[in-house]
Order: C-alpha cells, then sequence, then structure tokens
C-alpha cells in the first residue's frame, strides 16, 4: 500500500497477524477448558497431565483482549474478503464454504458478548457460586473459537494467503 | 516425584486490586450483558436492525440499513449488527445495575453459557440461502 507494498502483501501481513493472534487465543482457550474440565490433582506427570494443571484462571485477561485484538483485525480483513474472496467463492460455487464463513461471523459476535461474564467468572475463582458458570462459559468459548480456527483455515486453504 | 497442590485454582489474592472483579453492580452488569449479548443478536440479525451499513467498494458508510446497488457494490451489515448488539446489550446491562441486587441473585447463571448454544440453531436458520444455493448449484 501507498507504493512501499503490493496489496496483496498488505492483506497478506494482516491475515497473518489474524492468525498468530488466534494461535495465541486457541491455546490460551484449550489450556483453560481442559483445566476446568478435567481439573489435575497433581502438578506433576504426564504431559497431559501438566497441560491440565495451568493456572487457568491467569489466562482471563489475556483470552478477552486476544478475543478482541482477534475480532478487530479479523473485522478489517473482512472488507477485503467481502470483495475478494466472497464474490469469486460464489462465483466457483462454493456456497458451503461462503455459508461457513458467514457462520463464522456470527460465532464470532455471539462469543464477544460473552466476554464480560466470562472475566468476572474467571477474576473470583474462590466464589463456588461461579464454578459451573464459570465452566459452563469456557467451554462455550473454547467450542467457538475452536470452531472459527477451523473455518478459518478451511477458508484460507479454499482461497487465502496470496489469493 | 510429584506434588499435592492443585495448580489450576487460583488464590484470591490473584484478584486484590481488581475492583471491578469485587464489584457487585459490575457482576450485574456482566451477567446481562453477556445473557442478553445472544438474544440481542440473534434479534438483531432476525429485524436486520444494523446501526450502521457499510460498502466496502466505495468505502461509503450510512446509518441504518442500506442495501446492495450498482454504484456502491455488495453491502456489509455484520458490523452493524454487533454494534447494535452491544450498545442494546450495555444499555440492559446499565439499567439492571440499578436494580434491587436481590432481584439479580434470582437469576440462574448457567444462562451465560447456554443462550449461545440456543442461538446457533437460528444462526445456522438464518443462512438458509447459502445452504439452498449449495444444495441446487453446489
Amino acid at each position: 500500500m501507498n507504493g512501499l507494498i503490493s496489496s496483496n502483501a498488505f492483506w497478506t501481513i494482516w491475515l497473518f497477524i489474524h492468525l498468530i493472534l488466534a494461535v495465541g487465543l486457541l491455546g490460551a482457550l484449550t489450556h483453560q477448558a481442559m483445566a476446568v474440565a478435567l481439573p489435575a490433582r497433581k502438578a506433576a506427570g504426564g504431559i497431559m497431565t501438566r497441560y491440565r494443571a495451568v493456572p487457568a484462571a491467569g489466562y482471563a485477561t489475556a483470552v478477552c483482549v486476544l478475543w478482541v485484538l482477534t475480532f478487530l483485525v479479523g473485522s478489517y480483513i473482512y472488507t477485503s474478503y467481502r470483495i475478494n474472496i466472497r464474490i469469486p467463492l460464489e462465483q466457483g460455487h462454493y456456497f458451503k464454504t461462503g455459508g461457513f464463513f458467514d457462520f463464522k461471523e456470527h460465532v464470532a459476535t455471539l462469543g464477544l458478548v460473552l466476554l464480560p461474564a466470562y472475566w468476572f467468572f474467571w477474576k473470583n475463582p474462590q466464589n463456588p457460586e461461579y464454578d459451573n458458570a464459570r465452566k459452563g462459559v469456557t467451554l462455550v468459548l473454547a467450542v467457538m473459537c475452536w470452531f472459527l480456527f477451523i473455518v478459518g483455515h478451511v477458508l484460507n486453504n479454499t482461497r487465502g494467503f496470496g489469493a | 516425584m510429584s506434588t499435592t497442590a492443585t495448580t489450576n485454582r487460583i488464590s484470591p489474592a490473584t484478584t486484590a486490586g481488581s475492583s471491578l472483579a469485587t464489584s457487585s453492580k459490575f457482576k450485574t452488569f456482566a451477567t446481562i450483558f453477556s445473557i442478553s449479548g445472544p438474544l440481542v443478536y440473534c434479534l438483531t440479525v432476525y429485524l436486520n436492525w444494523p446501526v450502521f451499513t457499510y460498502w466496502p467498494a466505495t468505502g461509503r458508510l450510512a446509518w441504518g440499513f442500506g442495501a446492495a446497488s450498482t454504484s456502491d457494490g455488495p453491502n456489509m451489515t455484520w458490523y452493524g449488527w454487533t454494534l447494535t448488539t452491544i450498545l442494546i446489550s450495555a444499555g440492559l446491562g446499565l439499567m439492571a445495575m440499578m436494580l434491587p441486587e436481590r432481584m439479580m441473585r434470582k437469576l440462574p447463571l448457567a444462562l451465560v453459557w447456554i443462550l449461545p448454544i440456543l442461538a446457533i440453531p437460528f444462526v445456522i436458520y438464518s443462512l438458509m440461502f447459502w445452504w439452498r444455493l449449495a444444495f441446487r448449484l453446489g
């Protein structure tokens, strides 16, 4: 852009930033989801036990920040997607791919609105009143995040980097 | 070698200094915002109430809903739907903060994660035009 880099490179860089943020979010949420679904009783053990034994509450703010940043960068890329990706997808009759991308945008917003309660529940881990809600909202967000990531990955394979 | 410490819990000290995390008003705002969010989003999509519409081909922005056109190209309403949802949910959250705390205690917190799951079938249904095209032409 502005003669420094091509439009193609510009959007590819933003797509890459979106990917890096999404990977961080996916890792943090998966750790947390494992910690609440299958809490480890001992810190040491095999790799799966150690994976589940993370101090899950410490991830809450990072998850919120990463979700918002990934959402904002994705929203920015979306403008290019609407013109340069979706129209060729429709012309190529990739309707399921296009439909799943729209599904992804809805899920991203549904996840976004859960963040205030999610953050509050995790910032009060000593309160047993929030245990079930904390577990439920964390698992829902983790499933959403995996869905968003996989759909984004498939879409990128269809027409993403360098397209 | 192992320890008996449970490490996936955090001590109350971690939340010290965070006034939001200990505020009952914020708890009310956060739970009402998150509970109403999926409902408001579904309603916003169903009624097509974007705060604004964006046309990415020309960079045009307009209040409310605007259709795709030959001069401006395809329209984008998702940003507007998201903003509508945030504004209405935040408004509901702020109003709930004025209610007596005992009323909020009766609200099941499980709604925070149940309602987004219930919203998924509606979202899939709202994309029926894609699935129909895939079935007919894909």
